[in-house]
């Protein structure tokens, strides 16, 4: 019900729109980021082409 | 290119008949799924009787991941799938065959089913409504298979197969799935008004009928020109 | 050997466009969600516009991006795995972009239909799309050798691609005959700070991709090292270990 009426909020529901889009987003890059240095660290500089 | 689909098909069509995993597992398995369907909705005929096309396919379609899963199966436990590979047989032809096998054994399939849906549901089926039962239950197997047999063959040799075919096979055939079942509810008569009137008559079945051929077609082609590219020599 | 190593993905030129997508995303945010005055016939609820079309777009631009480098591999003359690797990057971020799409799809149709799905379409095929680009990330997640797999991926992403007309079709022509069709979201119409401020998100959803890409391309080239010699170096490293 607390949820519901929420969403019914025009301001809630859309500001909560666009955390959820840039948070996903955000979340998505900093796996991604923290893979990348994770992977960086076990490799050789030549492994990495764009250096 | 066809004497290949034929050896291919007789091959395992008689893998089939010796094993009979397919009419002792499967078939079984597809007539459960109409007695689970009846308990799911409480045996009620005003629910039933107009899910009946829908429960159909969804039920075959089930039967589908089963049975392509067992075809490839016996394709991959010693390695056969890199011997046809490297038999120098016409790909397109394998593809052929192993989908022809595999369209037999779903009409036999669905032949059952459908005795089963018109005996358990009490479904009969009119007499003008017989042809294009017919032609939809072909168009959509031939559609059915042709997916299934490539996706058959690129999940062959992984490890999570019977997991993954499903995921695969599901969303690409969803347009046949909503074209049968439209099809079949003309074909079938079960969109009954109030009054106990048939609404959706056959004559509106017909170009679903001709929109799953279409798509047959295609399926069939992607699958040649992608079982092609799936079998040449690395 | 691991001291001196470049811990980061980033050069020059995505620091760039990374910068400008920032901006652009806020200018999205204050634009969209401040400035922008409320629609006429929508209200409030054009400001989802601003968030959910260019995302949209992404989608169907990702997933495209994938079918036509996977196009490009399965052609012998363009046969590369660099194509398999920007397919599969591409893939990666379409789901993301899809998933987000679908969410605030959702949420906007909730304020403005009442409801959250209606089985139109657009809302359909891109659910099947989702769900089929899942299912290319699952086969890209199985061991096999780059090649099999580049082969395989390559056809289930095309197929997946090329399947989106049939479903859209096929949705449609269910939708129309049952009964009217569904009503799109109502005529809107664009004004100067409307515009600019979709064309503003629309740029910066493209930088965030393409930024997004060059950071996940970057990575994919490390999984692939790391495929294929990762473990050779792990056991020289642990003989260094022992000697010492």
């Amino acid at each position: 019900m607390m949820l519901a009426s929420v969403i019914q909020h025009h301001v809630l529901n859309i500001v909560g729109g666009y955390v959820l889009v840039l948070g996903s987003l955000a979340l998505f890059t900093w796996r991604m980021l923290g893979r990348a240095r994770k992977l960086a660290s076990q490799l050789p500089d030549k492994d990495k082409p764009w250096i | 290119m066809l004497r290949t689909a034929r050896l291919i098909a007789a091959k395992d069509l008689r893998l089939e008949l010796n094993s009979r995993v397919t009419a002792f597992q499967v078939l079984p398995f597809a007539v459960l799924l109409v007695v689970l369907f009846a308990f799911a909705f409480d045996a009620d005929a005003k629910v039933l009787i107009p899910a009946a096309p829908g429960l159909f396919w969804i039920a075959v379609l089930l039967s589908l991941f089963l049975a392509v899963g067992r075809m490839f199966m016996t394709e991959t436990a010693d390695g056969a799938l890199d011997a046809l590979r490297l038999s120098s047989l016409d790909p397109a032809g394998i593809f052929l065959g192993k989908a022809v096998a595999l369209l037999l054994e779903l009409l036999l399939l669905e032949v059952v089913l459908l005795a089963g849906v018109l005996v358990l549901y009490d479904v009969s089926v009119p007499a003008s409504g017989v042809v294009l039962l017919v032609t939809t239950a072909f168009a959509t197997s031939v559609g059915l298979v042709a997916t299934g047999t490539l996706y058959g063959v690129l999940s062959a040799g992984t490890t999570v197969r019977e997991t993954l075919l499903p995921l695969l096979i599901g969303p690409v055939v969803a347009p046949l799935l909503i074209g049968a079942s439209r099809a079949f509810e003309a074909a079938l008569g079960t969109r009954r008004g109030l009054d106990g009137s048939v609404v959706v008559k056959v004559s509106e079945g017909w170009p679903w009928a001709g929109l799953l051929t279409v798509f047959a077609l295609v399926y069939v082609a992607a699958g040649l020109l992608a079982f092609g590219a799936l079998l040449e020599d690395a | 050997m691991n001291e001196s190593n470049v811990l980061h993905t980033g050069t020059r030129g995505s620091r760039i466009i990374g910068i400008l997508a920032l901006i652009g995303l806020a200018w999205m945010v204050v634009f969209g969600l401040l400035i922008s005055p409320p629609d006429e016939v929508q209200g409030d609820n054009v400001r989802y516009l601003y968030l959910h079309v260019p995302a949209a777009f992404l989608t169907f631009t990702a997933f495209g991006i994938t079918a036509v480098s996977s196009i490009l591999y399965l052609w012998k003359r363009t046969r590369s795995l660099t194509w398999d690797r920007i397919a599969g990057c591409s893939a990666e971020i379409g789901v993301v972009l899809t998933a987000v799409t679908l969410a605030t799809g959702m949420l906007w149709g909730k304020l403005s239909w009442g409801v959250y799905w209606r089985w139109d379409a657009l809302l359909t095929s891109t659910a099947l799309l989702l769900v089929m680009f899942i299912g290319y990330l699952a086969l890209r997640g199985l061991e096999a050798s780059p090649e099999v797999r580049a082969r395989r991926c390559a056809i289930v992403g095309i197929i997946a691609f090329l399947d989106v007309p049939l479903i859209h079709f096929s949705v449609n022509w269910w939708r129309t005959l049952h009964q009217p069709a569904s009503i799109g979201p109502r005529k809107t119409t664009f004004d100067g700070p409307m515009l600019l401020s979709f064309f503003v998100s629309l740029v910066a959803f493209v930088l965030v991709y393409i930024w997004l890409m060059m950071h996940r391309n970057r990575l994919a080239m490390m999984e692939q090292a790391m495929d294929d010699h990762g473990l050779q170096m792990a056991i020289a490293e642990r003989h260094a270990e022992a000697i010492a």
